[in-house]
């Protein structure tokens, strides 16, 4: 057990071990307890109180043991302490050393590959690192947008294709309440050189407001999350032409795409 | 730096070398102690000759535990001192010869090489401030403290020795080595 804080009575403990004066069974248990409880606190103490203890050494008369002493002591440290080995004449390498030598050789080689092949994968960990940032904005982007069009309150507006792109379809997700336009386009061919399509909010009183310039993608496919300017949510229809670059203020050409409103 | 943090530095660097199997750092740290575990010992034990016996046997457990040794458990002075004062007790407890305890080393004409030496400043200067923080103690403090650090003897033995209580007795030295402490922390 740790203690937490020094008590008078573990002060006592502490001191009557630094002067040896526990039995030998209650310096077996108190020795323990530092040891293997290694409780600091007790620990602290008893060094303390020991350096304390050992200065009584200083309190008795000096004197001074005879030379013999030292010269047994030395005599026996010698003989305790290893002779050095001679050095061995340099000699030429054996099959067996030459062995080894290409056994470090090619473990230092596989250890270079070994580093360089983690380096490559750690390169490949960041560019995935990377990828799955950018994959978890658009899951979560998504996400909003899912929820965006299943929402009860919108209306939905279908767009037929007209013209040369009969073959196209478009739906906008209306939110009314939020006053908010969800726009999807599919099979639309990407805009002539020098053109674009221009998507309008067509009021049931006043002229076409301009919503987006846009272009489809290569493969047909285009998605817009686009706000209902203010005073705007009473609208007869929506409609997509094909414009001159970079737009127009007025719908001046065909219609690519057209849905009533109501 | 402070002599006694020079010191304290050399034995340690003393002790790494015991570790690396250096007798020359055994032979110095045995100059450099040899007198204050001598005196310890031959306090305790009483005569000269088993005091060099077993003055040899603790610089030998110095030299054999040197490996082992963890500073933060304490100075290396204190340390040798610990196991000086521990192999003495044991040789007190374990010799079965009558020898005549000398009740004032001082007196003693032995052997040669029983005077003791001249000492260093900063040995002098621990030993007056040891006797003169003994000097403060008060008797009922000091006599439990003498006879459990140079008698062996257990709190138990003691209060039987002194017919005291034993918690008094315990009280005493917790309080004497409290006023110890205090009065010697510039040493610790």
């Amino acid at each position: 057990m740790r203690h937490l804080q020094l008590t008078d009575e573990l002060q006592e403990q502490a001191s009557l071990y630094a002067v040896g004066a526990l039995s030998e069974r209650e310096t077996a248990d108190y020795v323990r307890h530092l040891e293997t409880d290694q409780c600091e606190v007790c620990r602290a103490a008893a060094m303390e109180l020991q350096g304390a203890a050992s200065l009584l050494a200083y309190s008795v008369a000096p004197a001074t043991p005879s030379p013999s002493v030292k010269a047994r002591l030395m005599e026996q440290a010698r003989q305790s302490v290893p002779a050095e080995r001679p050095q061995p004449a340099l000699r030429r390498p054996g099959w067996f050393e030459w062995v080894a030598g290409a056994v470090a050789v090619g473990a230092l080689a596989a250890l270079f590959l070994v580093v360089q092949d983690n380096r490559a994968l750690r390169r490949r960990e960041d560019e995935l690192t990377s990828r799955i940032s950018q994959l978890e904005v658009q899951l979560v982007q998504q996400r909003g947008l899912i929820a965006t069009v299943t929402a009860p309150q919108n209306r939905v507006i279908d767009l037929a294709g007209q013209g040369t792109n009969v073959g196209a379809r478009a739906r906008i997700f209306w939110d009314q309440p939020g006053m908010n336009w969800v726009f999807f386009v599919r099979d639309l061919p990407q805009a002539p050189n020098g053109s674009v399509y221009q998507l309008w909010f067509v009021p049931k009183a006043g002229m076409p407001v301009s919503a987006k310039v846009f272009n489809t993608e290569s493969n047909g496919l285009y998605q817009l999350d686009i706000p209902l300017p203010g005073g705007l949510n009473d609208l007869k229809a929506a409609a997509v032409t094909i414009e001159p670059e970079p737009g127009q203020l007025q719908p001046t050409c065909p219609f690519a795409l057209l849905g009533a409103g109501e | 730096m402070t002599d006694d943090r020079r010191i304290e530095q050399e034995d340690h660097d003393l002790i790494r070398r015991m570790a690396a199997r250096d007798v020359n750092a055994l032979d110095a740290f045995y100059d450099k102690y040899r007198g204050l575990a001598f005196s310890l010992v031959l306090r305790i034990v009483g005569n000269h000759a088993d005091a060099e016996d077993v003055t040899m046997d603790v610089f030998w457990q110095v030299w054999q535990q040197s490996q082992r040794y963890d500073s933060s458990r304490g100075k290396p002075a204190a340390w040798l001192i610990t196991i000086a004062r521990t192999r003495a007790i044991d040789c007190v407890r374990s010799i079965s010869r009558q020898h005549t305890k000398m009740e004032n080393v001082e007196l003693q004409n032995g052997p040669a090489g029983a005077s003791s030496e001249p000492e260093p400043f900063v040995v002098a200067d621990i030993r007056q401030a040891v006797r003169e923080a003994l000097e403060t103690l008060a008797e009922n403090q000091k006599v439990p403290l003498e006879l459990a650090y140079f008698e062996g003897m257990s709190h138990t033995e003691i209060a039987t020795a002194l017919g005291q209580p034993l918690g008094t007795v315990k009280d005493r030295i917790r309080t004497g080595m409290a006023h110890l402490r205090k009065r010697l922390k510039a040493y610790l």
